[in-house]
């Protein structure tokens, strides 16, 4: 069983009043802190905030920002945008998927190195298809461009 | 400092103005997200370093968002004597040459994409008028009322976007910003403002358009104590990214329509509603409303008038149905976004059963034009039933992509030729997607039907929150409603049996046909299935998802026919 | 009270009443699904909706959470209602096609199941009256939706076995389709539950919340009558003395 810091997750409890309607904002920061929403985290939260478990299992499995599994050291974000899509970022989802050797629902690789996320819009759309790695942001992306961009995060 | 009156608004104004128009260069670099993305942070950088390395005296200011996004990184140059000059792709290794051509008091011609004389100062009348330059240094650089790009649009939620710093709220009170806010509540009453904001016309700038001034009047006089406004910045469409755009170029804007909002229904609390992943927006947001706190246009007592309002940001989770209104409250209130059926409307029964006005970004950035220049002239802009402009996302296959404001009214083709450039490498202009998810197509031979809240429903299509993907021969339409009917199966909150399973069974149905193992009932399958979960679903994410599919089917029935009958997709997209 | 016209008849009914509590009260028949007296409506499945016109306006409302209101009215079997409700019933049929309740409303609607779907075989529709029941009747809330979409179901937290259920049953008792196992194992009866772990007798097992409760024994009668966890639940609750549940209803009443 993993320990987590109670006093840094009691710090943000209090910054949001420990006020259940500040739900989402709580398990934000939580994800903020410890990268994703770990099953103790949320026990303790639950206990703290007086809001039933399933209710909390609810909320963080419904919105799309929310991790319960922890994340791989670099996150690759495809843009799942239509104009990313009109422009074929499909192929390039698809691309990395096949790269990174993941399954259709399997988001983070085995060894945790990546996570493969479909956002939905970066902004980015005059630049389509978009894909972001950590904080790094590339443009105009092709099936061909998958390889070279894995590769400076270490992928052989 | 706080603001007390009509003399503490033109003391800051003036602060405002001394940093818009200095007596030194002004450099303003182009930095919504949009513009980070191209690299638009690296290069205010390596200005900032190029200035001071070559010792020129400028200041180096981030603004928002022009809506040049095809021309991103955009730099903005005024100096002394010259008109404002417009500089686009200006690459990291373009910038010691700019700042040494600016450095000797030149223009850099080669990478001018126009020139600006004066400038329209929306709220406050009149313009402001830059230097004339001379007839050598500015030979060959249009005007910026002569570029196509900019020549049919009228920026009135985009007034200050791309020319103010968003985070200095007196660049923006420079520009008129919260003079509206000082009149109306100081010399108007509550009703007085739901009544010029009904005869202007302003309908809602999402969804349906319903007219704000409608539902002000309708939550003002609704029974409750505790009243709430609420400003919804949560677009989700996939691909389009107005409200994130004036959310990180011009806050200011939406703030003072939101408190000028408030007053009209006597709200004492507002939320800001910002979908998860708009980091940039968040920030600017609460920077503006601590701005304006310490300015005393929020919290008690309001420039003097005994009204008492305070605004909390709120971000989501990551929901498209937190944009409907009744999911979005359950998220405030810490619930998963679970619509209501209506009635009970919001205006009478909302966050926490209180009466609440939940408005659109875009319409409340319009209200404090509105309550300065008035009603009349409002009106004046639009058409018959579209009264006023609205912000577009520019996007697919057009030569210049960005954001784009024109007047309602517009034909599609004007947009799309005179404004975006038409279809680059010379293929062939299909059609146009408007309103993401929720809507639908207009095909090439309908392009000269003007855009308004009922020309677009009648044409099968929405204006929603103004996406306008461009789509040549090259684009599939079967394709193009599997991706959208993929999206919203993805984002179908679950609670309703039409939605929840309705869409993902139209979405295997259309899956089938894109790769060659369509029936042939699955056309008449298909429409029904439309009708009854466009009859039967809860809220408007279902109602309006089988739309891209009825559109289609519309205007493209042979492709569909194509797909099913000769397994066949002729734009070459879809593989079985 | 409010008065309210359905199908041509008028009715009277206390103000805050639903459409469908109007509807009962003139015994006219509308199917639910997802509605239940003893909890509060949640207005999902769209079976029981109706045309309802309201100020010249007309629209299609679920009738178990729509308030009535002076002058309403309502018809409760237009060609629209009844397509919604076999449309409802279609897409149902086609997640649960062994599901005993939708085969009858099924048949009561005139409904086939549509060869066009593959069916899911998910007896959880997503109607929410277990997670009601477990909130509004029992007071626990150890289950409530997970996800949302198309793999939106009642689930305990992490899919794993609930720390709060205390096996009352009441789910199981409610729920529709069936969706919800609940069986009671004998002394010495070994289990195992989806997670892997056994479970010996005497203990009742739920499988959907991963839940193996042990039965206490009456100390009577010696039969295993409720689950320990249960007891000690209630025990705390209502402050009751430590020794309350020694005996089983039975023996007590004896």
């Amino acid at each position: 069983m993993e320990s987590f810091d109670r006093s840094m997750i009691g710090g943000v409890l209090k910054k949001h009043g420990n006020d259940g309607a500040s739900l989402i904002a709580i398990l934000r920061d939580v994800q903020g802190e410890c990268g994703y929403l770990p099953k103790e985290v949320l026990q303790y939260v639950s206990q703290k905030l007086d809001v039933p478990l399933s209710k909390i299992f609810c909320v963080a499995t419904f919105f799309s920002s929310f991790s319960l599994e922890p994340r791989g050291k670099n996150v690759v974000s495809v843009c799942s945008g239509t104009a990313c899509h009109v422009k074929h970022g499909g192929g390039v989802a698809d691309k990395l998927t096949r790269q990174l050797k993941l399954s259709a629902d399997g988001k983070t690789t085995a060894d945790r190195a990546f996570t493969l996320e479909k956002v939905r819009c970066m902004g980015c759309c005059s630049v389509a298809p978009a894909v972001r790695v950590n904080q790094d942001t590339y443009d105009h992306v092709t099936q061909d461009a998958v390889n070279e961009i894995l590769k400076k995060y270490g992928k052989s | 400092m706080k603001v007390t009156g009509r003399k503490d608004l033109e003391k800051l104004k003036d602060k405002g103005t001394a940093s818009l128009f200095p007596d030194r260069v002004r450099i303003m670099v182009g930095m919504a997200t949009c513009c980070i993305v191209k690299g638009a942070d690296k290069v205010m950088s390596a200005i900032a370093e190029e200035v001071k390395r070559q010792g020129v005296r400028a200041s180096v200011v981030p603004v928002g968002c022009t809506g040049l996004c095809y021309k991103e990184p955009t730099v903005e140059v005024v100096q002394p004597g010259k008109p404002k000059i417009t500089y686009g792709d200006i690459t990291l290794d373009r910038v010691p040459q700019l700042i040494e051509a600016i450095a000797k008091g030149m223009v850099k011609k080669e990478w001018a994409l126009y020139q600006t004389e004066r400038e329209e100062q929306l709220v406050q009348g009149g313009y402001h008028a830059y230097g004339r330059g001379t007839p050598k240094e500015l030979k060959g650089i249009p005007k910026h009322s002569d570029v196509p790009f900019f020549r049919k649009q009228r920026k009135i939620i985009l007034r200050n976007s791309g020319c103010i710093n968003p985070e200095k709220i007196e660049e923006y009170i420079a520009r008129g910003g919260y003079s509206s806010l000082l009149k109306t509540v100081t010399q108007m009453k509550p009703k007085e403002v739901i009544d010029e904001v009904t005869k202007a016309g302003l309908r809602g700038r999402s969804g349906g358009g319903f007219p704000a001034g409608i539902k002000w009047l309708s939550c003002s006089k609704a029974e409750g104590d505790g009243k709430y406004v609420i400003c919804n910045v949560s677009e989700g469409d996939p691909g389009i990214g107005m409200h994130k755009s004036l959310l990180e170029s011009d806050p200011h804007s939406i703030l003072e329509g939101l408190i000028i909002a408030a007053y009209a229904i006597g709200a004492k609390e507002g939320y800001i509603y910002i979908s998860s992943g708009y980091k940039l927006g968040v920030q600017r947001m609460e920077k503006a409303v601590k701005d304006a706190r310490a300015c005393g246009f929020l919290g008690r007592n309001i420039l003097h008038s005994g009204f008492d309002f305070s605004v909390k940001v709120k971000e989501g989770g990551g929901a498209y149905v937190c944009g409907e209104e009744t999911a979005l409250i359950k998220s405030i209130e810490g619930d998963w976004g679970e619509p209501r059926q209506r009635p009970p409307f919001p205006a009478v029964s909302g966050l926490w059963g209180k009466p609440t006005v939940i408005n659109n970004v875009e319409t409340l950035a319009n209200v404090p034009v509105i309550m300065t220049k008035g009603a009349k002239w409002f009106s004046s802009i639009g058409s018959q039933k579209s009264k006023g402009t609205k912000v577009f996302s520019l996007i697919g296959e057009v030569n210049r992509v960005g954001l784009v404001e024109v007047p309602l009214g517009i034909t599609l083709k004007e947009i799309i030729y005179d404004i975006g450039g038409g279809i680059p490498r010379g293929k062939a202009f299909k059609a146009v997607q408007m309103g993401g998810p929720s809507g639908g197509c207009i095909p090439k031979r309908l392009s000269n039907l003007p855009v308004d809240y009922e020309t677009l429903a009648q044409a099968g299509s929405a204006m929603s929150s103004g996406g306008l993907i461009v789509m040549d021969e090259k684009t599939c339409m079967v394709d193009v409603v599997k991706y959208f009917l993929t999206f919203l199966e993805g984002e179908s909150c679950g609670k309703c049996t039409p939605c929840r399973v309705g869409v993902r069974r139209m979405r295997e149905v259309l899956t089938d046909i894109s790769r060659g193992k369509g029936k042939k009932e699955d056309l008449e399958l298909l429409e029904k299935m439309a009708r009854l979960i466009k009859e039967g679903a809860i809220c408007n994410l279902g109602k309006t998802a089988p739309n891209p599919f009825l559109s289609m089917l519309k205007y493209f029935k042979d492709e569909y026919l194509a797909h099913i009958q000769k397994k066949k997709c002729p734009a070459g997209v879809c593989t079985s | 009270m409010v008065t309210v016209k359905i199908n041509g008849k008028e009715v009277q009914v206390p103000k805050g009443a639903t459409v469908l509590q109007a509807a009962r009260k003139l015994d006219i028949h509308i199917p639910t699904l997802c509605y239940h007296e003893a909890l509060t409506p949640y207005g999902g499945c769209r079976l029981c909706v109706v045309a309802v016109t309201r100020d010249g306006a007309t629209q299609i409302v679920s009738s178990c959470n729509y308030e009535v209101a002076e002058g309403l009215e309502i018809k409760t079997e237009t060609d629209v209602v009844l397509d919604i409700r076999k449309f409802v019933i279609e897409l149902l049929l086609a997640e649960a096609p062994d599901a005993k309740i939708l085969k009858e409303l099924a048949q009561e609607m005139g409904v086939k199941p549509l060869k066009r779907f593959k069916p899911r075989n998910e007896l959880c529709i997503a109607c929410g009256q277990c997670i009601r029941a477990c909130k509004e009747i029992v007071g626990v809330s150890a289950i409530d939706f997970a996800q949302r979409g198309y793999e939106k179901k009642a689930a305990s937290p992490f899919f794993e076995r609930s720390q709060d259920c205390i096996g009352c049953g009441t789910c199981y008792t409610i729920c529709p389709t069936g969706a919800i196992t609940l069986k009671d194992i004998a002394e010495g009866e070994k289990a195992l539950l989806p997670d892997g772990s056994e479970v010996v007798g005497p203990a009742r097992i739920i499988d959907n919340w991963k839940v193996g409760l042990e039965l206490k024994r009456c100390k009577q009668c010696g039969e295993p009558f409720a689950p320990q966890f249960q007891l000690e639940y209630f025990t705390k609750k209502v402050k009751l003395p430590e020794d309350f549940f020694e005996v089983c209803v039975e023996c007590r009443t004896l």
